[in-house]
């Protein structure tokens, strides 16, 4: 683990080259749509990063079952890597759809489902991080993760679908909350590519920054193993 | 090990043991039941919970001072069994986990219906509203349950943590969501006498809430106490 | 029909988070590894010397 492989190296630059292309195309390739300019291209890397957000909570509770069946560490570590990254895109989905929203729907916020199940995930991956800080013993802490890792993961569809209820039934207060009725639009092949592509250059970012960080993880746990040693 | 009736066995052992214990100390419930009417209490001021109560302000009232009651009860309940040594006892027992965890979610169960059989009736007459509604007792009975099913899971973890006090709540209730808007828009729904359509969709996500988590928690219990 | 919103500062704002978030978390995966490797050999270091003692 100590020389960087080969193959990271290459994926490194596919990554960069591929995030500049994607930054290009949006910027210049892509059409202004005709109503919100320039604002809706945020909806590229938005659509991208909230995808990306739930990629990785899904791959961290594939690895969390994934260790409590096989109990060995890498998987613990590839589990906390995803969760960690799923929380930085979560954020940037966040952050970017109010932004968005701002000029649209004339508010930083609404109580939209999609919007109130995201701030809760995020509050949930905050969660598992805060119970892992809070227990010593390695093996206990994947373990404890894997779990929450796994129910925290389950939680979020319901809770979605609970607030999608709750709004459907109860009288919106601002305008339409939902995207498909206001702040829509319909996209042009340029779009659908820009799009299309954006997703893609996400993807293979969360790939390469994931195996960055288990690599961090792995030396992480090295040099604790070492530290151990030395007190003994 | 794994027939059914000595399961059985395992599981009406634990739930009799907290049941007894707190028979005697009474000290669970009687906290968790001060603590309730506190709540309500603070309410009453925070909000004017006036004579012309609204459906849904009491709805989400009475789950409000659930959830944080349960959260004391699944707390204490779990760190008394870590702190007298009941859980290293109890994991020693040649038992199924899978039992102790049922037995612990059973008696969990009862702490928080106990409150809430003592709560329901304090605040109709506090409030002169009719609670005693057939569904609503039902809707308690559901969303207490996945309530519990989860806390007890995610307090078995909390009390094993360094910061076990303030972990709890963290942990429950972000998951717990779901069934606290499900359980209050049922309630809020028996109160306002709406039509049982229009309460059904929550009905039924409680009771996939309970189902999912009480399997999950119930599969995965075993590697919270593994030692 | 008028011509599109003139949104240019939302816009900015989008991608100045999204480059800055990115930048940070990057940047805090190198730190942090330099951290490590530091720690990692000077921990090696200190493991010599007990044994050579």
């Amino acid at each position: 683990m100590n020389a960087k492989p080969k193959l990271l190296t290459v994926m490194d630059v596919i990554a960069g080259v591929m995030f500049v292309t994607a930054v290009a195309l949006v910027f210049f390739y892509a059409p202004l749509e005709r109503v919100m300019g320039l604002v809706q291209k945020v909806f590229y890397f938005h659509v991208a990063s909230a995808w990306i957000g739930m990629l990785a909570f899904a791959v961290a509770a594939f690895y969390g079952v994934l260790y409590l069946v096989k109990k060995d560490a890498r998987y613990d570590r590839v589990e906390l890597a995803a969760v960690e990254i799923g929380i930085v895109f979560a954020f940037i989905t966040i952050v970017t759809g109010s932004i968005w929203a701002r000029p649209i729907w004339n508010a930083w916020w609404t109580w939209d489902p999609r919007l109130t199940t995201a701030t809760v995930m995020e509050l949930v991956y905050f969660a598992y991080l805060m119970l892992r800080s809070g227990i010593e013993e390695p093996e206990r802490r994947a373990r404890f993760g894997a779990v929450y890792a796994i129910i925290g993961f389950l939680s979020v569809p319901l809770t979605f679908f609970s607030i999608r209820l709750f709004r459907t039934i109860h009288p919106v207060v601002i305008g339409s909350n939902d995207p498909g009725a206001e702040g829509a639009f319909d996209m042009t092949p340029k779009m659908t590519q820009t799009f299309m592509f954006s997703l893609l250059t996400f993807t293979v970012g969360f790939v390469t920054l994931l195996w960055h960080r288990v690599r961090l993880g792995a030396l992480s746990d090295k040099v604790e193993q070492l530290k151990l040693k030395l007190q003994s | 090990m794994n027939g059914f009736a000595p399961f059985m066995r395992a599981l009406s052992a634990v739930v009799w043991k907290d049941l007894r214990a707190e028979w005697r100390s009474r000290e669970l419930l009687s906290a968790m039941l001060v603590f309730a009417l506190l709540v309500i209490l603070i309410f009453n001021f925070a909000l004017e919970l006036e004579s012309s109560v609204r459906a849904n302000v009491t709805a989400g009232v009475l789950w409000v001072t659930f959830t944080f009651a349960g959260q004391l009860g699944l707390n204490r309940s779990m760190a008394v069994e870590k702190d007298r040594g009941c859980l290293d006892g109890l994991l020693l027992a040649p038992v199924d986990r899978a039992a102790i965890y049922l037995g612990k979610t059973l008696a969990n169960w009862v702490f928080m219906l106990l409150v809430a059989v003592i709560v329901l009736p304090i605040y109709s007459v506090l409030y002169n509203t009719n609670l005693f509604i057939p569904g609503l007792l039902l809707t308690i009975l559901l969303g207490s349950e996945g309530y519990v099913a989860v806390g007890t899971l995610l307090s078995s973890m909390a009390v094993q943590a360094r910061t076990r006090d303030i972990l709890l709540p963290i942990l429950l209730f972000p998951v717990a969501i779901p069934v606290v808007i499900a359980a209050v828009k049922a309630t809020g729904g028996y109160l306002q006498g709406l039509d049982i359509t229009e309460i059904l969709p929550w009905l039924n996500l409680l009771i996939t809430y309970d189902v999912v988590f009480t399997a999950v928690a119930f599969m995965v219990f075993d590697s919270v106490v593994e030692e | 029909m008028e011509g599109p919103a003139n949104t240019l500062s939302y816009f900015i704002a989008g991608y100045g988070v999204i480059f800055g978030v990115l930048a940070f978390y990057i940047g805090s995966l190198i730190v942090r590894w330099r951290n490590l490797k530091q720690d990692e050999t000077m921990l090696a270091e200190l493991e010599k010397k007990e044994q050579a003692e």
